[in-house]
């Protein structure tokens, strides 16, 4: 047979609420601090004397008037635990670590739940309490934070071209399918502009990789300082080839466009000494779509890679579209 | 138990009062408009549940659970999508999530979601039905739907359920909120409604 145990004095609940290792603060129906514990004292950075016996908004004038407030008053209506979230909430109460200052942004970050006391309970003790109990998060938030700090990395990190800091192959791939779809569903037309550095086999011949690696990041950078609209999406392609997608953009806005990134490439003046004109150019093909429902997504790519070809055969250094006519022939 | 068309109008009445206040709670939480409706009250068993909620058996859902007590015992679970649920939060605590998954801090925020809106809601029966009640603090439940939704439970227990729709800066989220009821409770929430048609129609 067990022996009947009988549960801790008085003294020994205080004991335990006294070492308890989350903040308690226990109100009446009147909103008087009936009961605070040491570790939510010591973080308020309050004496005893000036806060339990008090009004809870005169010991805590902050609270007034905010969520908090009118969860704690939902509560006593309708008799009901309220949980107040961290993520949702700013830091309720003020409470600090127990070193260190005492700082607005230095707030602890808090977990609140306010829970009545049950009518039952509340009948046999002759008044009703609620009881709050605060935890501190910070250290959860900051773990959180970290995290997504470094998925966030992680996820720039894959998308990004090492050498030229514009987006890489795989970000064009999920852009373009991206922009199709919402031009498609907008009815609005999607312009594509591939650019092709001139002669660049013979520049990383004659001036060597090294060199051959910065000009293609300079004529990334200048294409890159194009894509102003929040959509625009610059990205390495293949090789020396850089891909500018402009969504809601028709085919004049996208000539211009392109036409505006060989003439800064031209102004730079980076010498390239393989060819005639003694300086580095660029060559683009430029196609726009109206997307239709059944129509296959690549069309807007192959024409504008057909384009791009056109400008190589008719002499490099310039802008093409496909015309009807090229269309049709081919 | 079949729902009557007066019984059904009458707990859309109810239903939509207590979203109603937890609508106006959840907009100064987000700092926009949330407008919240219910459009739909069924009495449902288990395996309807199940088929409304997802084609898929094994769905993963977000629950929010709260247990209810007094003269009524129910657990409360408000249910979404787990998608639905990630864009919620995303949209309540107004910042982008690149998690895959609900993380610590975004469950509390669902919870606080869920028990706004549950408290509201059983504040809103307890108010028009007179039923005195009582209730515990809420529970995340992250898994497949059919796991949440207590598998000891006796397939043929009716489940009281409502479909809420969330609106905020014109998205939409819907969510189920379900409300399971043991045989007793069932019973009594029939002849607390009965008397409340009676009350509405002496007016």
């Amino acid at each position: 047979m067990m022996s009947k145990i009988a549960a801790p004095s008085t003294l020994g609940f205080e004991w335990v609420l006294g070492n308890v290792q989350l903040g308690v603060l226990v109100l009446d129906t009147a909103l008087q601090v009936r009961f605070a514990n040491p570790w939510l004292l010591r973080r308020a950075r309050l004496p005893a004397n000036q806060v339990v016996g008090r009004e809870l908004y005169e010991v805590f004038p902050g609270l007034r008037g905010s969520h908090f407030a009118s969860r704690l008053q939902h509560c006593l209506n309708t008799g009901f635990p309220v949980l107040l979230s961290e993520s949702l909430n700013p830091a309720e109460l003020p409470l600090y670590a127990t070193t260190g200052p005492a700082t607005p942004e230095k707030r602890l970050k808090q977990s609140i739940q306010i829970m009545p006391m049950p009518a039952e309970v509340a009948q046999a003790a002759g008044e009703r309490l609620v009881l709050i109990q605060v935890s501190d998060v910070t250290p959860a938030v900051a773990r959180e934070r970290l995290l997504k700090q470094q998925a966030e990395r992680m996820h720039a990190m894959a998308h990004l071209d090492a050498l030229t800091d514009i987006g890489n192959r795989r970000h064009f791939d999920l852009m373009y399918a991206r922009e199709w779809r919402q031009a498609l569903r907008a009815r609005r037309p999607l312009s594509l502009v591939l650019f092709d550095v001139d002669h660049f086999k013979s520049y990383n011949d004659h001036y060597g990789h090294v060199q051959g690696d910065a000009c293609l990041k300079a004529v990334a950078g200048v294409i890159e300082s194009l894509a102003i609209r929040p959509l625009d999406v610059v990205c390495r392609y293949g090789g020396e080839e850089i891909a500018m997608l402009l969504p809601e953009t028709d085919l004049y806005g996208a000539l211009q466009q392109a036409q505006l990134a060989l003439d800064r490439v031209r102004e730079r003046a980076l010498e390239h000494a393989g060819c005639e004109r003694g300086v580095l150019t660029l060559s683009a093909g430029v196609a726009c779509e109206l997307p239709e429902p059944g129509q296959a997504a690549d069309t807007l790519l192959l024409m504008a890679d057909r384009a791009l070809y056109q400008a190589k055969r008719q002499g490099r250094d310039r802008v093409c579209t496909l015309q009807l006519a090229d269309i049709l022939q081919a | 138990m079949k729902l009557s068309e007066l019984e059904h109008d009458a707990l859309v009445e109810v239903f939509n009062l207590g979203v109603g206040q937890a609508a106006s709670a959840l907009s100064q939480l987000a700092g926009e408009p949330v407008l919240l409706t219910v459009p739909k009250v069924e009495l449902l068993s288990k395996q309807a549940v199940l088929d409304q909620f997802s084609s898929d058996p094994g769905a993963r859902i977000s629950a929010v659970r709260q247990t209810f007590e007094g003269e009524l015992c129910t657990e409360a679970l408000l249910m979404f999508p787990a998608a639905q649920s990630l864009r919620l939060v995303q949209i309540m605590v107004g910042e982008n999530l690149p998690l895959e998954d609900l993380g610590e801090m975004e469950q509390e925020a669902l919870a606080e979601i869920g028990n706004i809106l549950l408290n509201s809601v059983l504040a809103s029966v307890s108010d028009q039905l007179e039923l005195a009640l009582e209730g515990s603090l809420p529970e995340v439940e992250l898994g497949v739907v059919s796991d949440v939704l207590l598998t000891e439970h006796d397939h043929s227990r009716p489940f009281l359920s409502l479909q809420v729709r969330f609106e905020i800066a014109s998205r939409r989220i819907e969510g189920y909120l379900v409300f399971v009821l043991d045989v007793c409770s069932a019973a009594l929430l029939e002849r607390k409604l009965a008397a409340l048609i009676k009350r509405l129609q002496c007016e």
